[in-house]
């Protein structure tokens, strides 16, 4: 089975080829067969590849697979082989599971859209999943790399599906170039790899990385953790991944889950044995996460839009996982990948499904009381919503908390304390959000007078039909969607707490990274539990305080009919009470930080280069004057130059 | 008075000589061949670059000399005569519609391609400074006139005058560089050379004389700041003829380029690997920043060739073996890929009018769904996208530069390359992700220009899937 | 004492060849490069090459320079105009500047170095016993015969390209 292993990557590619050449051909349920059908026939190989790998002897469970020599280069040569052991498999199946679902998922979210932009969507989505999987496959850092640039490429092409957007367009350019700002800390660092080791492939650089000078083993692992930065979406490069909720939601929750940002973490893990060598580069991933973690999650305290939030969250989440694998607790940080895709991905499809049935409306103080229209989809959220808030026995709770634990643990407490903030935080955002959507008043009307703005009407256009109707979506989107809850809910007894019970994670990924025993008391341990438990329900209790328990807007029917912009007023003022009640200075803070530091500061600088760029360029045409005298002047000036510094050198 | 006549191995010079005759058999041919036949001269042509092929095979792995050292068949060069002839033949088949289209449907263009093609193949493998200047002069004589072919279009002619302009006058450098070196050593012969250099390292007549062929060979593979012809002729000229020159020029010129430097003046490979590792940073950048702000496809193409010179320029600096099969490889898959890409724009063209704009590109996935798949794929791979053909390339140029201690060169390179993205994804979301724009319906592609796609597509992902062979092909090096 | 004519032939050729650049009268123009081509050819003579010397008179200075004044009288150009102002102001200083400094460099190097001394294949004590015309003939069919045949294929180059560019259109 394991000889197999290049199946993984090329039935997705197999699909995208298909679709790319014959969609326009094809019946829509064949293009959507091909495509969910391919992913899922990966899922299976790599489920067979898991048990394969599982069944065999526990101490060499790493298989490298050959297939071919790709590059030869003078002494050396780059091959084409895949990589199989507990860390890529669990990849594997993560990629393609929940990709599969969301493929699932898409069949009905993409269905208003026309017939070649449905083929396109699949191609693009199958091609998304084969470039990860090349990712998690390859066993050597060129594949990685090709992994890692096509799925740029594919997260261009998708964030930007809807181009006649604007912010469509210009998100996907912004998700581009800000993430090769980390592609070129990832490139210098694989040349700086090549450099120092004469080699690419993973299991020769580890095992001579001991050999290796530390001080340029810190920055090689710099230079890879500034791709991880870009990929994984950590400050400074963090700003491209709000933006990227432009894109068509099934494309929201692959980024956001199963695919691209989770490439950084990744990476890091794979590198385990370059970053274990390097205490300084470790902390600078420690500490980057850790900030990311609680500067995002202020921010998504005041947003509006509902995948605003949610991508907000995702950052915040892939700064658990960097403290994860900051700190030395690889298995911790995987598992909370793992149980972020289950539960994230929920999260946006489920979001999705709020605006499949809201044509399009996202923004919060639009939607509401959607639990009675709306309840597999409503039960599904508050599954994943529990999960990310760390409530007990969620999946969440666990991956969290040996994050946590293992921060404490190593005596990082600062970021311990950081953790516990951003639990409460999280579990703030999450459940604000999810009663602002599915309780409260309805703010939406079910007639045609709400005024349609210019954005709306292109977003009705796209779902085909104008007036608000809240319906639960079809079975092809909320069946994915119970799946996703089952394992949101379940999806974290893999790694239980040793106080509770058998860690299975931990012994799964012994052949890769070395056991990361806690030495902590029980008691301690009982200590940190309840500790991000009650910052979790915490969190929760404070957000149904404000949005439920207190029912500050008066609900009547002939308010509700009276227009929704007294609605959104009134919303409005409850959030600024609020602030001024509990978060005063927090929530300052919190739109200082966004405006300011976000919107000024980083876009400024974004512009402020394409600006220069542009400016350079104009000089360099208006060279360009089409006279021939003045280009023989130029080339007779430059040949002066040469020669007068060929003479003097 | 007795005469020694010199080794008249005409195997040696095959390929170039079947070229010629091929030529000169279309020359006359020409004269009884009707007006609506006259593409038959261009399969003519043809059969004869693919006879030419074959003989260049033929001399594969047996390198040799003729005429007094003169010229030789070395793996290096016969690589690069079958980059060339590879070159041309895609052109051709690129050509024989769009000839007809652009009312130019004459044989003296296929002609004049294949004297070309002869001055190309003579370049690349001659060891004479003489043969090395002649044959410049005999692959762009032709190219000034076929850029010029288009009478009808004052740009077409003003092109072709500009491009003899400059041309000429870097050719005076050349030979003025050719005459300094003369006077130093008392040879043109590229390994006598050498050994003059050897003895007499401090030469100063011979530093100004590689200087001056510098810029002569600067000026025809495109280099800032000798590179401001290429975007006003690549967009002047006839768009067949622009892929032609795009790619077989560098092939030859570059392959004359690195014998002239690495066999005859490796002892002064420190003062002129500076001034090219300066020259290669300055053509990358402006040509990538140059290209950004393109709004016309054949110019964003012409400034994208000047940055590619850029990187293959990083291999000579690189110097070595693998600076050497890094930058044949480089050749070859950007000739493929090149003529790909102009060649989507001919397959693109109504009649006489051309899709030059990029925004006229606007949903042409829809009305050419092919043509536009495979212009993405040319486009990802002059960005480096992997696994095609051009980030084995680029791969293959950086690591041999890592190899010799030039990584800063390299890592500018990769900057570039990234950089470079941005513009080369352009026209593909333009194809992809708007509107068709009104004036430009789908019509029939030429079923040859369609060929001349797909052969061109299968060299892309080829070389960027499975390498091995080329690399290996790649490596034999000079005879010396 | 045997250098004073070639210094002269060189000035002269040197001050008629900026003369063929900077004269307005294309009529002017053609003389002034006959008056190149035939100081040229005297240094020929100087080098003991009477052959080449005879035909550079012949074919240069008689056949094509003809040619050229024939082509200048049957089209009558006139005199050049002014170079566009504006854009190109810089051009005309700038072109002297860097001109004179190339023109500089070059000197420089020539003056620095001492030219190799050693004697070539052609000695005039060679040419005189085996005869100037004979010693070219044999240059060029023996050592020189690759690049004599790729000069034949850019002669014919240049007249097909001559034909395409100047034939009316059928």
């Amino acid at each position: 089975m394991i000889n197999s292993l290049w199946l993984i990557p090329a039935l997705p590619l197999a699909g995208a080829t298909i679709n790319a050449i014959f969609s326009r051909k094809l019946p829509r349920w064949l293009v959507s067969v091909i495509a969910c059908g391919a992913v899922g026939a990966s899922f299976v190989v790599s489920l067979l590849a898991f048990f394969a790998m599982q069944s065999t002897d526990e101490h060499h469970r790493v298989f490298n697979v050959s297939l071919f020599t790709w590059i030869p280069v003078a002494d050396f040569k780059v091959d084409v082989a895949f990589l199989l052991d507990p860390l890529s498999a669990l990849m594997l199946l993560v990629v393609t599971g929940v990709g599969f679902l969301i493929h699932v998922y898409s069949i009905g979210y993409m269905d208003a859209e026309r017939d070649d932009g449905y083929g396109h969507f699949f191609t693009y989505l199958n091609l998304f999943i084969f470039s990860m999987l090349m990712l998690v496959l390859g066993s050597n850092y060129l594949l990685m790399y090709v992994g890692w640039e096509l799925v740029g490429l594919c997260s261009y092409l998708l964030i930007s599906f809807w181009f006649h957007k604007p912010e469509a367009a210009s998100a996907g350019k912004k998700a581009f170039i800000t993430t090769r700002v980390g592609d070129f800390g990832f490139g210098l660092g694989v040349l700086l790899i090549f450099t120092t080791f004469g080699t690419l492939d993973f299991a020769d650089i580890f095992a001579h990385a001991k050999l290796i000078d530390q001080s340029l083993i810190t920055i090689i692992t710099l230079l890879l953790f500034a791709g991880a930065v870009g990929k994984s979406a950590q400050i400074p490069l963090y700003v491209w991944l709000p933006d990227a909720m432009e894109g068509p939601t099934p494309v929201s929750a692959l980024i956001h889950a199963a695919t691209m940002v989770t490439a950084g973490v990744y990476m890091v893990a794979r590198s385990h044995a370059l970053f274990e060598l390097s205490p300084f580069s470790s902390e600078v991933v420690a500490w980057t996460g850790a900030l990311t973690a609680i500067y995002t999650a202020t921010i998504a305290l005041v947003q509006m839009d509902l995948k605003r939030v949610l991508a907000y969250s995702t950052i915040s989440q892939l700064g658990y996982m960097f403290v994860a694998v900051g700190i030395g607790a690889y298995g911790a940080g995987i598992f909370h990948l793992m149980t972020h895709a289950f539960f994230k991905a929920l999260l946006f499809l489920g979001a999705g499904s709020v605006m499949h049935a809201m044509n399009g409306i996202i923004d919060m103080r639009q939607l509401g009381g959607l639990r009675a229209k709306m309840p597999r989809t409503y039960i599904t959220f508050l599954a994943a919503a529990l999960a990310i808030a760390g409530f007990p026995f969620f999946a969440g709770f666990f991956s969290k908390d040996e994050i946590l634990a293992s921060a404490f643990a190593t005596g990082h407490t600062a970021i311990w304390v950081i953790g516990l903030i951003t639990a409460g935080l999280t579990a703030f955002y999450i459940f604000r959000a999810f009663f602002l959507t599915f309780h409260t008043e309805p703010r939406w009307t079910t007639d045609d007078r709400r005024p349609l703005t210019e954005d709306d009407s292109h977003r009705s256009s796209v779902n085909g039909h104008r007036s608000v109707h809240p319906h639960e979506s079809p079975a092809v989107m909320t069946i994915p969607l119970a799946i996703l809850a089952v394992l949101s809910v379940i999806g974290g007894f893999a790694g239980m707490p040793k106080v509770m019970g058998a860690n299975f994670l931990e012994h799964y990924f012994e052949p890769v990274f070395k056991p990361h025993d806690l030495h902590l008391a029980a008691s301690t341990e009982w200590m940190l539990i309840g500790a991000s438990v009650a910052a979790g329900l915490l969190g929760i209790a404070l957000a149904y305080w404000f949005y439920i328990a207190r029912p500050t807007i008066p609900v009547t029917l002939a308010r509700r009919f009276s227009g929704i912009y007294n609605l959104l007023w009134h919303k409005y003022w409850i959030d600024e009470i609020y602030s001024w009640l509990f978060v005063d200075k927090g929530y300052r803070l919190a739109m200082f930080l966004w405006q300011v530091l976000d919107v000024k500061i980083i876009d400024g600088a974004a512009n402020g280069l394409g600006r220069a760029t542009a400016a350079l360029s104009r000089v360099t045409r208006s060279w360009q004057s089409g006279y021939a005298r003045a280009y023989a002047l130029m080339m007779l000036i430059a040949t002066v130059i040469v020669l007068g510094w060929l003479i003097l050198r | 008075m007795s005469l020694s006549v010199p080794d008249l191995n005409f195997r040696v010079i095959a390929p170039a000589l079947i070229v010629a005759l091929t030529a000169l058999i279309v020359l006359l041919a020409e004269l009884v061949t009707p007006a609506p036949r006259k593409r038959w001269l261009g399969v003519l042509g043809l059969i004869g670059l693919l006879i030419a092929a074959g003989a260049t095979v033929g001399l594969w792995g047996a390198p040799a000399s003729a005429f007094g050292g003169m010229v030789v068949a070395d793996n290096f060069g016969l690589f690069l005569t079958l980059v060339i002839l590879l070159g041309a033949a895609l052109s051709i088949l690129l050509a024989l519609d769009f000839v007809r289209a652009h009312r130019v449907d004459q044989g003296e263009y296929y002609v004049l391609v294949l004297f070309a093609v002869v001055g190309m193949i003579l370049m690349a493998t001659a060891t004479d400074l003489i043969v090395i200047f002649l044959a410049l002069e005999l692959l762009s004589l032709p190219l000034y006139i076929l850029a010029a072919f288009k009478r009808a279009d004052a740009r077409s002619l003003e092109a072709g005058l500009k491009y003899f302009l400059l041309g000429a006058f870097s050719s005076a450098f050349f030979l003025y560089g050719i005459a300094f070196i003369f006077g130093g050593t008392g040879t043109t012969n590229l390994m006598k050379i050498a050994d003059a250099l050897a003895k007499n390292p401090r030469n100063d007549l011979l530093l100004v004389g590689a200087g001056l062929l510098l810029v002569g060979f600067a000026f025809k593979v495109a280099l800032v700041p000798f590179h401001w012809w290429t975007p006003d002729v690549y967009d002047g000229a006839p768009t067949a003829v622009t892929a032609f020159m795009s790619v077989g020029v560098k092939a030859a010129a570059f392959g004359a380029f690195f014998r002239a430097f690495l066999v005859a003046l490796p002892a002064f490979a420190f003062d002129w690997r500076i001034v090219l590792a300066a020259l290669a940073v300055l053509t990358m950048t402006l040509g990538n920043v140059a290209a950004l702000l393109q709004s016309n496809v054949k110019r964003m193409l012409a400034y994208s060739s000047i940055a590619h010179a850029g990187y293959i320029l990083i291999a000579l600096v690189a110097m070595g073996a693998s600076g050497l099969s890094s930058a044949l490889f480089y050749l070859l898959a950007y000739t493929l890929t090149n003529l790909g890409a102009f060649g989507a724009v001919i397959a693109l063209s109504d009649g006489e009018r051309e899709r030059l704009e990029i925004r006229d590109w606007g949903g042409a996935a829809r009305q050419y769904p092919f043509i536009a798949a495979m212009f993405a794929i040319f486009m990802l791979s002059l960005a480096g996208f992997p696994p095609l053909a051009g980030f084995t390339g680029k791969f293959l140029i950086f690591s041999a530069a890592v190899e010799t201690g030039w990584a800063w060169l390299a890592v500018i390179g990769v900057l570039n390359s990234l950089v470079s993205a941005y513009f080369y994804l352009r026209p593909i979301v333009q194809m992809y992700m708007s509107e068709p724009v009104p004036g430009w319906d789908r019509i029939r592609v030429a079923p040859l220009v369609a060929l001349a796609l797909v052969l061109a597509l299968i060299g892309v992902i080829a070389l960027g899937l499975y390498p091995t062979p080329a690399i290996v092909m790649a490596t034999g090096g000079f005879l010396r | 004492m045997e250098s004073i004519p070639f210094y002269f032939l060189a000035a002269l050729a040197v001050l008629a060849a900026l003369g063929v650049v900077v004269m307005r009268d294309p009529v002017y123009s053609a003389l002034a490069l006959a008056v190149v081509l035939t100081a040229l050819a005297g240094l020929y003579v100087l080098l003991s090459a009477p052959f080449l010397a005879a035909a550079q008179v012949m074919i240069y200075a008689g056949a094509i320079l003809i040619l050229f004044v024939f082509v200048i009288m049957l089209l009558s150009p006139g005199r050049e105009g002014d170079a566009p102002r504006g854009a190109l102001k810089w051009q005309r200083p700038l072109a002297v500047i860097f001109g004179g400094a190339l023109v500089a460099q070059l000197a420089l190097v020539l003056l620095m170095t001492i030219l190799p001394t050693g004697r070539g294949l052609y000695t005039p004590e060679y040419l005189a016993q085996i005869g100037s015309t004979q010693a070219v003939g044999a240059a060029l069919f023996t050592d020189y015969l690759l690049p004599f045949e790729i000069t034949s294929l850019l002669l014919l180059v240049a007249m097909v390209g001559v034909i395409v560019l100047a034939k009316k259109k059928s």
